[in-house]
């Protein structure tokens, strides 16, 4: 088609109708190709010869508008719902009457699971790579104040609450529910998660879903959720209900529970066994007191016992030792000596060592073994 | 005066009249001194003892229901 410019001096001016035509011509001649996005606004009307929707880009929001023929669309016999994520084949496309830039679409297939899981596997790398993973506070011994994000009819949501109000009757909670599958249930988790921080005292968050199909825990999975949680202020446990594929929430969470019942185990301590080891304690206290006093009272009474008795053995060790000394003292007396034989002989009260010292008819003492006589110097 | 102070002068006192290297006089000082470190031991764990009692009474009342 042909492009006509009209000139004014040196100037070329198009007409809309031509620049569009032009712009038109230059898109069809790009290569057709793969787009992968989220269907929402989808109108189809049976009086229309085609269909319209909106390709969503799930990570920023960015949108492209999609045409297909009616006929191919009913032909495909997708039953697409708002919020799915699908693969569209086509070439980008400029309707010329209003300048509109859009995808025209010739064929759109579903995101399949083998899709999911791929997509999933390399959200789960890049965000591993990150360190988004990586955290994990410490839960609160005893909460102030317990967050729940749950769905708004949960038995997830019942099952928290139960537990935690049997384990710990004065636990404070507060509760915002929310979407937890669906299109926009990724955005809501965020808006409740984050709600429930903004809350005073909240300090600790329970994430909460039952279990549910692989696409029913997709939005568990959603990059967008995953960093909030990632980056939120207090710690969060994730308790969404399915062992295996394990949603990439748990990953990013401080803590994870395989039910909502163990995650509510989890936030606050068992009051009546808390108040049981108290008691153990204090029992063992009063036990560990009156042991050590035990102890020294029995080392006490042996040091008296002992004391008790050291005088008097030390009194009869002197008075061996007495008996000892008087026995040998004995033996060295002169005694002895007066019972081989010996004399001892007395003038008056001076004993008599030489025979100058009596005269003829001095009365003399004489002392023998056995005893004493008088007797006169001749 | 500490219980573990009087105690440990006490040990010493006995272990030094066992071994019976005092002086008479010295060992009737010696024992002298030693029974009134146990009376003063004795005390401090009467005491010690009346306390852990009162504690474990009023511990036991204060028991919530």
């Amino acid at each position: 088609m042909k492009v006509e410019a009209i000139q004014y001096g040196d100037r070329k001016v198009y007409t809309v109708a031509s620049f569009n035509r032009g712009v038109a011509d230059w898109l069809s001649r790009l290569p057709t190709i793969w787009v992968e996005g989220e269907v929402t606004e989808l109108r189809r009307n049976a009086r229309w010869q085609s269909v319209f929707f909106t390709l969503k880009d799930p990570s920023d929001g960015a949108c492209l508008g999609v045409t297909i023929a009616r006929s191919r669309f009913d032909a495909l016999r997708l039953d697409l719902g708002d919020g799915e994520r699908v693969h569209v084949f086509g070439r980008p496309e400029l309707f010329e009457a209003k300048g509109d830039f859009r995808l025209r679409a010739l064929s759109i297939e579903r995101f399949g699971l083998g899709d999911h899981l791929a997509a999933l596997e390399r959200l789960k790398q890049k965000l591993a790579a990150e360190g988004v993973f990586e955290r994990r506070l410490p839960l609160p011994f005893l909460p102030k104040r317990i967050g729940l994000v749950t769905g708004n009819d949960a038995a997830a949501k019942r099952d928290v609450l139960t537990t935690i109000t049997a384990r710990f009757p004065a636990a404070r909670i507060v509760v915002a529910e929310t979407y937890v599958q669906g299109p926009f249930a990724a955005t809501a988790m965020i808006d409740a998660l984050r709600g429930v921080c903004a809350a005073p005292d909240v300090d600790v968050v329970v994430l909460a879903r039952g279990g549910g199909s692989f696409e029913d825990l997709l939005p568990f999975s959603d990059e967008r959720l995953v960093r909030a949680i990632a980056t939120c202020p207090v710690p969060v446990v994730s308790a969404v209900g399915h062992e295996q594929d394990m949603p990439l929430c748990d990953l990013a969470a401080d803590a994870r529970a395989s039910t909502p019942t163990a995650a509510a185990r989890l936030v606050v301590p068992d009051a009546s066994e808390l108040v049981n080891r108290l008691d153990r304690s204090r029992a063992a206290l009063a036990r560990g007191a009156r042991g050590v006093l035990e102890r020294r009272r029995q080392r006490l009474e042996r040091s008296h016992e002992r004391l008790r008795r050291a005088p008097a053995l030390a009194v009869e060790r002197k008075r061996a030792r007495l008996e000892h000394s008087a026995g040998r003292l004995r033996t060295l007396s002169p005694r002895a000596t007066l019972e081989r034989g010996y004399a001892i002989v007395r003038s008056g009260d001076a004993i008599v060592r030489s025979s100058a010292a009596v005269a003829s008819g001095d009365a003399i003492d004489v002392e023998v073994g056995d005893g004493r006589f008088e007797a006169r110097v001749e | 005066m500490t219980f573990e102070e009087a105690q440990h002068e006490l040990e010493q006192i006995v272990e030094r009249l066992e071994r019976g290297d005092a002086g008479l006089d010295e060992a009737i000082k010696l024992w002298e001194r030693g029974e009134e470190l146990y009376k003063q031991c004795v005390g401090q764990l009467d005491a010690a003892q009346g306390k852990i009692e009162e504690l474990a009474r009023r511990a036991e009342s204060a028991k919530p229901a």
